[in-house]
């Protein structure tokens, strides 16, 4: 007994040592692929030298040897996707001669920021990604720095206003905006016209629409259609949600409507997307992370349109979708300010936002680039100027979510009837406008 | 007399009977209800149709892909670097709480002294507490000791998933209790000391706890999601398989990754099955050895 016991022992542990060098193999293995990976990102570094070769290269700048931790999502480290974030760093580190600079690379998705950053401000990136919604949490938890002078004055004048606005808080600009962050619709060229993806009434008439009626970044559209507002313009946080009223009440008798037609599929775990693939679907509404997946669905018939109009309470209302922004932020706790700064400037400069749009189709906030070609690209500056509204940045915006989501599942689940449409959207109003927190 | 001894002894077979049946059809249906969400995950493992909705219970097309996928699309999702991570983690946690585990219960089963007593009471009140509360606790512990940064990570989880596992005593030391003291003492006399009648009687005894020990121990970090993500934070060189199937639900992903999730969820059972089969003999053979004394 005492030899078998023995035995076993012996046997995990010369297990555990070849594990143990397994371990250190596979360790290796991912070094040589980065090695490759840096292989692979120099070559487009290579090809874009030509135009660098006119960008301003700053010899006068004072000797700065730092390592400057930058954090985005994985993607953007892909060798598959173009390897944007480090073919960026290393530019900006070729502009700067003087600065001897070490890049470290995290994974942090954009919309994570907010938890990542905030569980250690100080250990956190000096350079990161992040969804403009994370700013309110992020500038409580002193984890962005405010803009000011000439950073302040790239994005003012660079960018359209609701995309200024989505990275102001308190007043301040917190971070370098490059993409919007919206959504639209995609619909099936075969089955719907352009005259009919102007009004969602017309697309139900002819075929089947889906919409993530159950999803509080969505629903909001069709109260907004018809006269809701939600913080004023967005900004103004003592005017609280408006969601309340005739208006609003007309809006959820529309969607008692809707969620009983039989054209209308509502679009939860996935049911949009399987829809088009197997043509159960005609329409979608979802954001550019589809695109590639709508496309191989819909191949040629894959249109893209902003937000339709809907027939609420007997006129014809504008959907209006949130229109937010990715943006990139600089820790305040980094070493070293001035170099941050720079970086997170230069990745969301113009020649950043095109080279990220190429790589990775990611479209670009910058105002001075203009993607005519682009179906996607044009439905989403139309879905920036006429059919969206600002996604409030500011922290009472917590409370909107959980009722309107709950407003959301109880009319798919058909709870919400026309007798009692008023009186549901004025609890819903009610709990939107009570601070949870207090 | 005898015919009547002859209908007692059928009439109690077919009651017999009759509950077994009755026992076996609610069995057959509990086994149904357990078993339906893990073929669910291994039908969807093989779904040809890509997506997170689907229409139908059985897929309509099957593929292998999904696994391959997983292999081969590496440069966005690691899976065989996070699934080797949480494999050497899993192996060096499970040695060493299973050190621990049994030490302790040892102690506590067999050792009288003073704050043996105190000592459980609050072992069993810490035990009460979620683990998920210390979290961010823990993390500060591991910044401050320089366990937060780099290849230091791996083992910073390894220490997180083993060093409070010596707290999770009770089970084992309820099974050493059991071991008749009067072998002990018989040992006492032939001249052992207290190493060897652990070493020499009491585990020998004791396989089917250690069998135990050693599975829950081994699956800790595989099925762990909350400490991997505030441990690992960015470092994605380090993430382990369950915030890498994470990942593969998040809105970027999900649709993509779907299938490959649940191909994941089956490769992370492999492991943990291959070591239940390598030691389940144990659990029988457990108990066989004290007759022999």
């Amino acid at each position: 007994m005492k030899k078998k016991v023995l035995a076993v022992l012996l046997a995990s542990a010369m297990v555990a040592s070849l594990v143990g060098c397994g371990g250190g193999q596979t360790q290796e293995a991912p070094a040589q692929t980065e090695a490759e990976t840096t292989d692979d990102a120099e070559a487009p570094a290579e090809t874009t030298d030509g135009a660098d070769a006119e960008a301003p290269v700053n010899e006068e700048e004072e000797a700065i040897t730092a390592t400057i931790t930058v954090w985005g999502p994985s993607e953007d480290q892909s060798a598959d996707a173009g390897n944007w974030l480090p073919t960026m760093c290393e530019q900006f580190a070729a502009q700067h001669p003087n600065w001897d600079l070490t890049f470290e690379y995290g994974v942090c998705a954009e919309g994570d920021a907010k938890a990542t950053v905030t569980q250690d401000v100080e250990g956190a990136a000096d350079v990161y990604m992040l969804a403009n919604d994370n700013i309110p949490e992020l500038v409580a938890a002193n984890g962005l720095a405010e803009l000011g002078g000439s950073y302040l004055e790239a994005v003012t004048s660079t960018n359209a206003d609701s995309i200024i606005a989505s990275v102001t808080y308190n007043d301040s600009v917190w971070a370098f905006p490059f993409t919007s962050n919206t959504w639209f619709m995609y619909y099936d060229k075969s089955v719907f016209t352009e005259d009919d993806v102007k009004s969602l009434d017309a697309m139900l008439e002819k075929g089947k629409v889906s919409f993530p009626l159950s999803n509080s970044w969505y629903i909001q559209a069709f109260y907004v259609a018809n006269g809701a507002t939600i913080f004023g313009d967005g900004t103004d946080e003592a005017a609280g949600i408006n969601f309340g009223g005739d208006n609003a009440a007309a809006a959820t008798d529309y969607l008692v409507d809707l969620v009983a037609n039989a054209n209308f599929i509502n679009d939860q775990d996935g049911a949009g997307i399987a829809g088009l693939r197997d043509g159960s679907v005609n329409a979608i509404f979802s954001g550019t992370w589809d695109a590639a997946s709508v496309q191989e669905a819909l191949g040629d018939n894959m249109g893209v349109a902003a937000l339709p109009t809907a027939n609420i309470g007997g006129s014809a209302g504008q959907l209006k979708s949130f229109m937010g922004s990715k943006a990139i932020g600089v820790n305040p706790n980094c070493e070293n300010m001035e170099v941050a700064m720079a970086l997170a400037a230069y990745l969301a400069s113009e020649e950043a936002q095109m080279a990220h749009y190429e790589l990775r189709n990611v479209l670009p906030s910058n105002t001075n680039i203009v993607l005519a070609d682009d179906a996607i690209a044009t439905a989403v500056t139309k879905t920036m100027t006429d059919t969206s509204i600002m996604q409030p940045v500011v922290s009472s915006m917590g409370n909107y979510w959980s009722p309107a989501e709950n407003m959301g599942k109880a009319l798919v689940a058909g709870e919400i009837t026309h007798d009692n449409a008023a009186e549901k959207t004025e609890e819903m109003n009610t709990a939107m406008n009570t601070d949870v927190a207090q | 007399m005898s015919k009547a001894n002859d209908t007692s002894v059928t009439g109690a077979k077919i009651r017999k009977t009759i509950t077994n049946i009755i026992v076996h059809v609610i069995l057959a249906i509990l086994a149904f209800i357990w078993v339906l969400p893990i073929f669910w995950v291994v039908l969807t493992s093989f779904r040809g149709e890509k997506g997170s909705y689907v229409t139908t219970f059985f897929p309509q097309t099957y593929t292998i892909n999904n696994y391959v996928k997983l292999f081969k699309d590496t440069t966005i999702l690691n899976f065989p670097k996070m699934f080797m991570n949480t494999f050497v983690i899993a192996i060096f946690t499970c040695i060493i709480s299973t050190i621990f585990v049994l030490s302790v219960s040892y102690c506590m089963s067999r050792m009288r002294f003073k704050m043996r007593r105190p000592f459980m009471n609050i072992a069993m009140i810490l035990g009460l507490f979620p683990g998920f509360m210390s979290m961010v606790a823990v993390y500060y512990i591991l910044k401050a000791l320089n366990m937060s940064e780099g290849s230091m990570i791996p083992v910073a989880l390894v220490v997180v998933f083993s060093a409070g596992t010596g707290l999770g005593f009770y089970v084992a030391k309820g099974f050493f209790d059991t071991i008749p003291k009067s072998l002990d003492e018989a040992a006492i006399i032939d001249g052992a000391t207290r190493w060897k009648i652990f070493t020499n009687v009491t585990i020998p005894l004791s396989k089917p706890i250690i069998v135990y020990t050693i599975l829950t121990s081994f699956m800790s970090p595989w099925i762990d999601f909350l400490f991997a993500k505030v441990i690992c934070r960015a470092d994605a060189k380090y993430y382990t398989v369950s915030i890498g199937l994470w990942k593969m639900l998040e809105k970027e992903y999900i649709d993509n990754w779907y299938t490959s999730f649940a191909a994941g969820a089956v490769l992370v059972s492999i492991p943990i099955a291959i070591l239940f089969l390598m030691t389940q003999k144990f659990y029988v053979e457990g108990m066989s050895g004290a007759v022999k004394g």
